[in-house]
């Protein structure tokens, strides 16, 4: 127990991270003037729609190769669902209550796991669609209308979704920023959040 | 929209496909020749390309008893009034209607995002070498300077007439033609009296804006937006109502000991 | 055209057979649209399912060179059915006349009319002669009913040409034949009219002119000539090649149809007296009477004061043909193979491709010194040295190409297929060095004659004493432009001297001089042109096309009285401004229109002219202003061209007999001709017996089983050397093709698509196969005949693009105009391995 911190994620993890964040942001504001004609000012941030187009295509293939590598890096730790995982989904994690009960969580609690598998397929959804958008005269219409249909829905899933992430890491849960920042977490926050993952990095 | 709605009748019946309409559109437009090859068909080119706005369908039939017909149809933007291009085109301007309700396209505004070749109910728009939309502007330019469209004007026998659209119908109704397109899709600018039916001559029954892209566009849209919105707003309100999950060391901790 | 484009919207049924006007007279379908419009049936007659077909309201397919038979059956179906204007008839044809007791028809001599010298290939026609009275006057029976009356030889000569045996020999099926009869012979009525489009349909055949002959029995017989929506109406397929036939295009006529002289014509009263018909028929006009004033007035144009009546107006300067002598198309390459040309010019033409049996053609050019070839672009014959299959290095001819400006970078007129000369002015200046054809004669006359004065030479008179009077002269004596205006007066005509009134015979000189027309006025009208030299007309048929009111071929007038579409101020049509030929015979013998709603001319009884006299013609201009025929005094018979004054149902003056008798295509798929032991035209000019390996025919020859036929397309011009060149139409049409039915494609392994050879006994293509229902087998004489069509727009000096079509089809040609035949001939198809 002398040091304050515990690693939570390393190096290459953050990277990666960051890498799929900074892309899934220039993918949101190349796309919303794709979206919408309402947010076309948008485009201006890409000196234009032909830009934002650009940006959003290559973006697409940043997001899609980071965001795949990193829930492949996650992925035995996503599929591994235990009798604790079940209580947090019945509570949901017991952020609509006040006095939540205990929750004995590994590394990645039940709600983290299943937003990794929702990134992992939707990317996967997301990258078949983008190519499918990207060269519409490849693939038959009726494929190209879905395929833009399935796009945009994804897209809106994967905005709210990102809305909460974002709340969920950042005032939500104060502490939490800091893993993804320098690597580290402090004890307390591992204690609080992960005290499954805390015994077994703490051996206690 | 237009004080007075201008569009073609296309009369079939009276098409003798001599493609006049073809040649003389490139002809105005400045449009490159095609290279075809000759598959055993008049029919050149099989499609419309980024250099062809209209061309003519050969269409060879038999019945029973080996009577031959042979219909040709001119193949086109049809203008809809409510154009499924203009519905998902994201790039203000690119495809927009003129005051006589025409829809006509800006190279310049294109952002070449190809959504109008998906939601067209027609398959009309068409991308070239430089990667933005063409298709039948119905001559705008032309129009606006007193003309007819050059297709109209080069048409010998009278089966692309170029009007009021609402004098167009009225007429060919008086002399009892069958129409395609009069209230479809709130009425194509190009209405067609045809000799059989729609589908003969490869048009949709009942024309309409593909259903995933109304879905796209009139259904997830809108929710969408409400849904971002709906998101920030619940994080929000959580904030506010449950807070923040405070730890244990603090001491404020307004939970339990955790929540995993 | 006997009528014109305009006219053919007051049709009530329309008739297109040998024509294929939505493919090849687009801009001019309008018309036939409109007709429909005001309820026309339209009938299209063809081998193939064409474009005009698709509009039509009845399609009979007819294999091809058959023509004579289904018209044939028709002529028995109204003489059978009493469809005919009898009245008409009677009065306005020769149907009345009895033809002399020798004469004989096919039904009588195995397929032959009496006279046939089979040595020579010829008809002596003597016995084809009608029969006259002591005072020459030709015996009738207005009454139809003698049987050596034409009307009754006709009857009996097409009661062979029963349905049964027609659709036997043109594979049409007998209810579709039965259907054309009815409806075509409704148009027997008084009150409605019938017109007839054709084009190289009919005439490319070796019974071509008969073809024409045997509708013309029909309209006639209809009472169709003459009346609007009625007629013989020849499309024309370029759009002046009317202008250039009425100026002399053909090798046998002077501009204005005039003969061209031959050799035992020494003098110019020799040439009149045999030119010049005589008629002791009362009422008859007899209009080629004036053939002296026409020629003289024509000599007079092109030798100027050089022509004079001493040495009998520069008569013998003008080129003569050797008596009997043909210089038709056909015979100019088959003397030019045999070596017999030295030089030639190619001048707006592609012979290379546009010649039947083009290999042919090809070899012929091998045997020139020099070709010159005017033309817009580089083509198959200017480069015929480097064409496939030929060793350059072996051919001595020197070619020289002149590049000639187009129709749209000169000012000049136009004459449409309705007669209607339209002056046009330069849309844009020539391109490169590119020169108006007046300009290139221009400097070539200018060069002649400079060589003659400094050389000498055989014969110089007939060049060195032409008029040349087209623009400023420079100091040298030459022209270096071309005024195209002079040209227009010139063929106009002029007064070379006053001319006075002479007074009626019996008729007191008058007091003060009045003048048909003072010297230098532009003539008025061909009729006050002159025998005497005081007048001149480089074409009397043009003769009010320029005067001295103006360019009257530059009128733009859109008035139309009438409403028939006749639009008088709207340029100008020969003869005089007249748009209905033969529209005296539109009115029965008081003048009154037998189409009452649709009268293009009626007598006017009541009308009151200058001079107190009553009675003149309102409408179009009449073929004459004389009162109708009705007036046994001074009226006149409707058909002023013909010496007797009527239309002939029986044409004793035609090479290949007086009726039109069916024999088949030179190259035919069937042993014997079901409709006599002719099998084919015994008149018609065959080349297989002139000893060149290049004339070789194949008829029913297993090697060569299928009818084949050429045509055009919309998409291209002719051989397509104008455009092969713009690479618009060439999209829409991108290669050679060969279009058969499904059936024909099944027997022979072929698919849609699919490159296939197409051979005949003289050559071979190569051509994607277009599988289509609009072919469809025929079944001809109890079997079954296939039939495919070929475009003949394509040649190799466009790459990619194919062959021409002409490779394929015989040097063979009709028995009166030498037409060659391309439009009925044997070829195999089979799938490239």
């Amino acid at each position: 127990m002398g040091r304050k911190y515990v690693e939570r994620f390393n190096t290459a993890e953050r990277v990666l991270h960051w890498f799929v964040a900074a892309s899934f942001f220039t993918l949101l504001l190349s796309g919303l003037g794709l979206y919408s004609r309402l947010f076309h000012g948008y485009f201006d941030l890409f000196g234009g729609g032909e830009g934002a187009i650009l940006a959003h295509k290559y973006g697409g293939v940043v997001f899609f190769v980071s965001s795949l590598m990193l829930f492949l890096n996650h992925a035995k730790d996503m599929f591994t669902f235990d009798e604790d995982d079940r209580k947090w989904c019945k509570s949901l994690g017991g952020y609509l209550s006040k006095n939540p009960e205990h929750i004995n969580s590994g590394k990645f609690n039940a709600g983290q796991k299943l937003f990794g598998i929702f990134m992992g397929i939707a990317t996967l959804l997301l990258g078949i669609t983008g190519v499918i958008n990207w060269v519409p005269e490849s693939f038959p219409r009726g494929v190209v209308q879905f395929s833009l249909l399935l796009h945009g829905l994804l897209f809106v899933w994967f905005v709210m979704l990102m809305i909460v992430h974002v709340y969920l890491t950042t005032i939500g849960n104060p502490g939490t920023l800091e893993g993804m920042l320098y690597g580290n977490v402090r004890r307390i926050w591992a204690r609080t959040h992960h005290p499954k993952w805390y015994k077994e990095v703490e051996g206690e | 929209m237009a004080e007075v709605r201008m569009g073609f009748l296309v009369d079939t019946s009276r098409c003798i496909a001599c493609r006049a309409c073809q040649v003389a559109c490139k002809a105005w437009n400045h449009l490159d020749a095609d290279k075809t090859v000759e598959k055993g068909s008049y029919e050149n080119p099989t499609d419309l390309t980024p250099n062809l706005y209209n061309r003519i369908r050969f269409l060879e039939s038999a019945d029973a008893g080996g009577n031959v017909k042979w219909l040709f149809m001119n193949e086109r933007c049809v203008h809809c009034g409510d154009a499924g291009c203009m519905k998902v085109c994201p790039a203000p301007g690119a495809l927009h209607r003129t005051k006589e309700g025409i829809v006509v396209f800006d190279k310049e505004k294109c952002i070449s995002c190809k959504y109008c070749v998906s939601a067209c109910p027609f398959n009309i728009p068409r991308y070239g070498a430089d990667d933005k939309v063409t298709k039948c502007h119905l001559c705008f330019d032309r129009i606006g300077a007193g003309m007819l469209p050059a297709c109209a004007q080069a048409c010998p026998t009278q089966t692309l007439q170029f009007g009021g659209r609402n004098a167009l119908i009225a007429k060919a109704k008086g002399a009892g033609k069958k129409l395609y397109g009069e209230s479809a899709l709130e009425g194509l600018g190009v209405v067609y009296a045809l000799e059989e039916k729609p589908e003969v001559y490869g048009l949709p029954e009942n024309p309409s804006i593909p259903t995933s892209i109304f879905l796209w566009k009139d259904v997830v849209r809108p929710l969408g937006i409400l849904g971002f919105w709906g998101s920030v707003a619940a994080v929000v309100v959580h904030y506010v109502t449950f807070g923040s999950r405070q730890l244990e060391e603090d001491g404020k901790g307004k939970g339990g000991d955790a929540h995993g | 055209m006997t009528n014109h484009w305009i006219d053919i919207k007051n049709a009530d049924v329309i008739l297109i057979m040998g024509a294929n006007p939505a493919e090849n007279h687009p801009v001019a379908f309008r018309w036939i649209q409109r007709a429909k419009d005001n309820g026309a049936k339209v009938i299209c007659v063809d081998p193939r399912f064409t474009r005009s077909a698709s509009k039509a309201d009845i399609y009979a397919p007819i294999r091809s060179g058959t023509d004579i038979a289904f018209l044939g059956g028709m002529i028995r179906h109204i003489l059978e059915n009493h469809l005919y204007h009898q009245e008409y008839v009677a009065n306005y044809t020769n149907a009345s006349y009895l033809v002399g007791p020798d004469f004989k028809m096919p039904g009588d001599l195995a397929g032959l009319f009496s006279g046939y010298d089979k040595k020579k290939g010829k008809y002596d026609k003597k016995t084809w002669a009608y029969q006259k009275g002591p005072d020459e006057v030709i015996r009738k029976d207005e009454t139809l009913k003698d049987p050596r009356s034409v009307f009754q030889l006709m009857r009996k000569h097409y009661s062979r040409y029963t349905p049964d045996l027609v659709s036997s020999i043109t594979g049409t099926p007998k209810e579709t034949l039965l259907k054309v009869y009815e409806v075509y012979g409704s148009t027997g009525k008084p009150d409605r009219s019938g017109t007839e489009l054709y084009a190289m349909g009919w005439t490319q055949h070796t019974v071509g002119t008969q073809n024409i002959r045997a509708m013309s029995i029909i309209q006639l017989l209809l009472g169709n000539v003459g009346v609007a929506g009625g007629g013989i109406n020849a499309l024309r397929g370029e759009s002046n090649v009317q202008g250039s036939t009425d100026h002399g295009l053909l090798f046998h006529i002077l501009p204005g149809y005039l003969a061209v002289p031959s050799a035992d014509l020494p003098t110019l009263e020799k040439y009149v007296e045999k030119y010049t018909p005589k008629t002791k028929e009362a009422q008859s006009a007899n209009w080629w009477g004036n053939r002296n004033k026409y020629i003289t007035s024509y000599l007079k144009a092109i030798y100027g004061a050089k022509a004079t009546k001493e040495n009998d107006f520069g008569y013998a300067w003008l080129p003569k043909n050797d008596p009997g002598v043909n210089s038709s198309w056909l015979m100019i390459f088959d003397n030019m193979l045999r070596g017999k040309y030295k030089g030639f010019f190619a001048w707006g033409q592609n012979p290379a491709c546009s010649g039947s049996n083009a290999g042919k053609v090809r070899k012929a050019l091998e045997h020139l010194e020099w070709m010159v070839t005017v033309n817009l672009f580089d083509n198959e014959t200017a480069s015929f040295w480097k064409g496939p299959g030929v060793d350059s290095s072996k051919v001595n001819t020197e070619v020289f190409f002149l590049p000639a400006a187009a129709s749209f970078e000169k000012e000049g007129s136009v004459t449409n297929s309705g007669r209607w000369a339209q002056w046009r002015t330069a849309a844009v200046k020539p391109l490169g060095q590119s020169r108006p054809d007046s300009e290139i004669m221009n400097d070539l006359f200018f060069r002649l004659k400079a060589r003659y004065a400094k050389e000498g030479g055989v014969y110089p008179d007939p060049l060195v004493n032409l008029t040349w009077n087209y623009g400023y002269r420079q100091l040298d004596g030459t022209a270096r432009s071309v005024d195209i205006h002079a040209v227009a007066k010139e063929i106009n005509g002029y007064f070379v001297d006053d001319v006075e009134v002479k007074p009626k015979p019996g008729e007191p000189p008058p007091k003060e001089k009045t003048f048909v027309g003072k010297k230098g006025e532009l003539a008025g009208s061909f009729a006050l042109l002159q025998a005497d030299g005081t007048t001149t007309s480089g074409n009397w048929l043009y003769c009010q096309s320029y005067n001295e009111k103006g360019n009257m071929m530059a009128r733009r007038g859109k008035k139309d009285p009438t409403g028939l579409g006749l639009f008088p101020d709207w340029s100008w049509a020969w003869p005089v401004n007249r748009r209905i030929l033969y529209n005296r015979a539109s009115v029965d013998l008081s003048g009154k229109p037998y189409l009452s709603k649709k009268a293009v001319i009626y007598w006017n009884a009541n009308a009151v002219l200058p001079g107190g006299k009553l009675g003149k013609w309102e409408g179009d201009v009449p073929d004459g202003g004389w009162p109708p025929m009705g007036n046994e005094k001074d009226g006149k018979k409707p058909f002023i061209m013909r010496a007797d004054g009527v239309a002939s149902v029986f044409g004793p003056g035609l090479a290949d007999g007086p009726f039109p008798e069916h024999y088949e295509p030179l190259e035919c798929p069937i042993q014997e001709n079901l409709m006599s032991k002719q099998m084919t035209n015994p008149a018609a000019k065959k080349f297989a017996d002139g000893g060149l390996p290049e004339d070789v025919y194949a008829s029913c020859d297993t090697r060569f089983p299928y009818v084949a036929t050429t045509y055009r397309v919309t998409e291209h011009w002719q051989t397509g050397v104008l455009s092969r060149n713009v690479p618009w139409l060439l999209e829409l049409q991108p290669r050679l093709f060969v279009e058969m039915s499904r059936e024909l494609a099944k027997e022979k392994k072929i698919r849609n698509g699919d490159m296939v050879e197409v051979a005949s006994a003289r050559g071979k293509v190569d051509a994607v196969a277009i599988v289509t229902l609009r072919f469809r087998p025929f079944k001809v004489a109890g079997g079954t005949v296939h039939e495919v069509g070929l475009p003949w727009c394509f040649g190799w000096f466009t790459p990619g693009v194919g062959e021409s079509a002409n490779l394929l089809t015989p040097t063979a040609g009709d028995a009166n105009t030498m037409i060659p035949e391309t439009k009925a001939f044997m070829v195999n198809v089979k799938a490239r391995g």
